[in-house]
């Protein structure tokens, strides 16, 4: 199966903004992870969709490494109340549309990173569009590609394709090096 | 009983014509007396021929003001100087109801030495000054840039308005067609417009709701919407173009549209992405790859999405319903830019 993302540009720290059908969407996400732990990067994964404990299981159903994984969770609290965060492993937010927190949660995953080969995936654009306006979005997609270009790591940002106003693709496209469509 | 016409004092006019005229005619000789007084001139002044035949002191009565009566005798005596007639010369006379009428006068000289005459011919303007007063005031008053042009071009009329939207003053492009290069600087884009005018008015002599971007004396970008009529067909045809600023109004279209199109994404996308997930745990479920625990997870976070999309398109509808004001100023502020 050819790569999503080519493995020389991750290694050059990029920033991609990875379209897919909203169909297809959660397969991608697998897909991506699968690749990306394969080249030996440790995957930070924002979760606005699916809660973190479903995705571990349909990753290690799918053969991957799951140390290399750690989580931003975004749904699991807003959907069922006080759960403690897993050091290392799963950090929870209050809400998806709670963007300081998930600043600091960043933030902090990003602490100690800094030159390693990390990346960060952000699942999903499409979802956030739920809970917050496409200014927001773009705001806090902002303050991530630069957090990330500081600490000089790379990231991917998942969005369903068509689905996102062409104002905001085009905002988007602004801070990302390079827009994938994968279908 | 037949009216006295003083046929013989005034000696130049049939009294026939004299009398059936519809603007008033006097006949004086060179002191100012009156030798003859018609019939329009009784309507208008409300002095009967009788009162003022024989003398010249109606004069007095219809000019009672001494410092008016002195202005427009010097400007008669300076307009005789050069001439023995004038022209369209125009007062305001007191009637002897007390009114005031607006008389544009026109004489002429007849016959030499002694029996020389002056035959005064008055028309009462009065109703077509207030009509042109009334006329120059909506001009004025409209909040509606509006500007009469000559054929080549070249502007007659630039109202208040039009001062007010483009900043240029009526001093600064009646009598030249220059503002037009001041109010489209962009070469290609003058061209452009120029070229689209022109094919208009050769088809069907106006144009409606043509819409142009201008650039303001300050620089300022607007839009105007023009509306334009041809006054006669011949060369010398004039224009009348009305143009309304419609910057604001366009702005908040757009503003608008882009709202609706933000609120179509945050509806349309979540909705298809519930639909994604719940189609996705059903086939997690057949496949066994979920416990009831992790499938309530899911489900419980999809009604959460759906409660939220509920509150979306409230939003929604409180805006559309209250207009552009109820936009949250988050978007106003993103849609601004």
């Amino acid at each position: 199966m050819p790569s999503i993302v080519n493995a020389e540009e991750l290694a050059k720290k990029r920033i991609f903004l990875i379209l897919a059908s909203p169909v297809n969407i959660r397969q991608r996400n697998i897909d991506l992870i699968r690749e990306i732990s394969s080249l030996g990067y440790h995957i930070v994964v924002i979760t606005t969709n699916y809660p973190y404990n479903v995705l571990m299981k349909l990753y290690d159903e799918s053969g991957i490494d799951l140390a290399q994984v750690s989580f931003i969770d975004a749904v699991t609290r807003y959907s069922i109340g006080n759960v403690e965060d897993k050091p290392g492993v799963v950090r929870y937010i209050n809400n998806p549309s709670n963007l300081t927190d998930m600043g600091i949660a960043v933030t902090e995953e990003l602490k100690g990173r800094s030159g390693k080969k990390v990346c960060i995936l952000f699942d999903s654009i499409s979802t956030m569009l739920i809970y917050l306006s496409s200014q927001n979005i773009s705001k806090f997609i902002h303050f991530v590609t630069n957090k990330l270009r500081l600490t000089d790591i790379s990231g991917i940002f998942l969005a369903a394709e068509k689905g996102l106003d062409p104002m905001l693709v085009a905002q988007l496209t602004t801070f990302v090096d390079k827009v994938i469509d994968t279908g | 009983m037949k009216r006295k016409t003083k046929k013989d004092q005034a000696g130049t006019i049939e009294p026939d014509i004299l009398d059936n005229a519809l603007v008033m005619i006097t006949v004086l000789d060179r002191k100012g007396t009156i030798l003859a007084w018609n019939r329009a001139a009784e309507t208008v002044t409300g002095y009967a021929r009788e009162e003022v035949i024989g003398s010249a002191a109606v004069w007095k009565q219809l000019y009672p003001d001494k410092e008016y009566r002195r202005t427009i005798t010097e400007k008669i005596v300076q307009i005789l100087s050069s001439k023995n007639y004038f022209a369209d010369f125009q007062t305001t006379i007191r009637t002897k109801s007390g009114d005031r009428r607006i008389v544009s006068w026109n004489t002429r000289e007849t016959g030499s030495g002694a029996g020389a005459r002056e035959i005064a011919i008055g028309l009462d303007i009065t109703e077509q000054r207030k009509a042109e007063a009334f006329r120059e005031s909506v001009v004025e008053n409209a909040n509606v840039l509006i500007t009469v042009l000559d054929s080549a071009g070249g502007v007659l009329v630039w109202n208040e308005a039009a001062e007010t939207i483009t900043g240029y003053t009526r001093d600064e492009v009646i009598g030249s067609s220059d503002v037009w290069k001041r109010l489209y600087p962009d070469k290609e884009y003058r061209r452009t417009i120029t070229k689209r005018i022109t094919d208009i008015i050769a088809a069907r002599h106006y144009f409606e709701n043509l819409e142009t971007t201008i650039v303001t004396k300050s620089g300022e970008k607007k839009i105007i919407s023009w509306n334009t009529r041809q006054i006669g067909a011949d060369e010398t045809h004039q224009s009348i173009a009305i143009g309304r600023d419609i910057t604001e109004q366009r702005k908040a279209e757009e503003a608008l549209i882009a709202y609706v199109t933000e609120m179509a994404m945050r509806i349309k996308q979540p909705v298809e992405i519930i639909g994604d997930n719940l189609r996705d745990v059903a086939q997690l479920l057949r496949q066994g790859k979920l416990t009831p625990d992790e499938m309530a997870v899911i489900l419980e976070g999809q009604v959460r999405n759906a409660t939220q999309i509920v509150s979306n398109i409230k939003e929604f509808q409180k805006a559309i319903i209250e207009k552009q004001k109820e936009i949250p100023e988050a978007y106003r502020k993103f849609l601004k830019g």
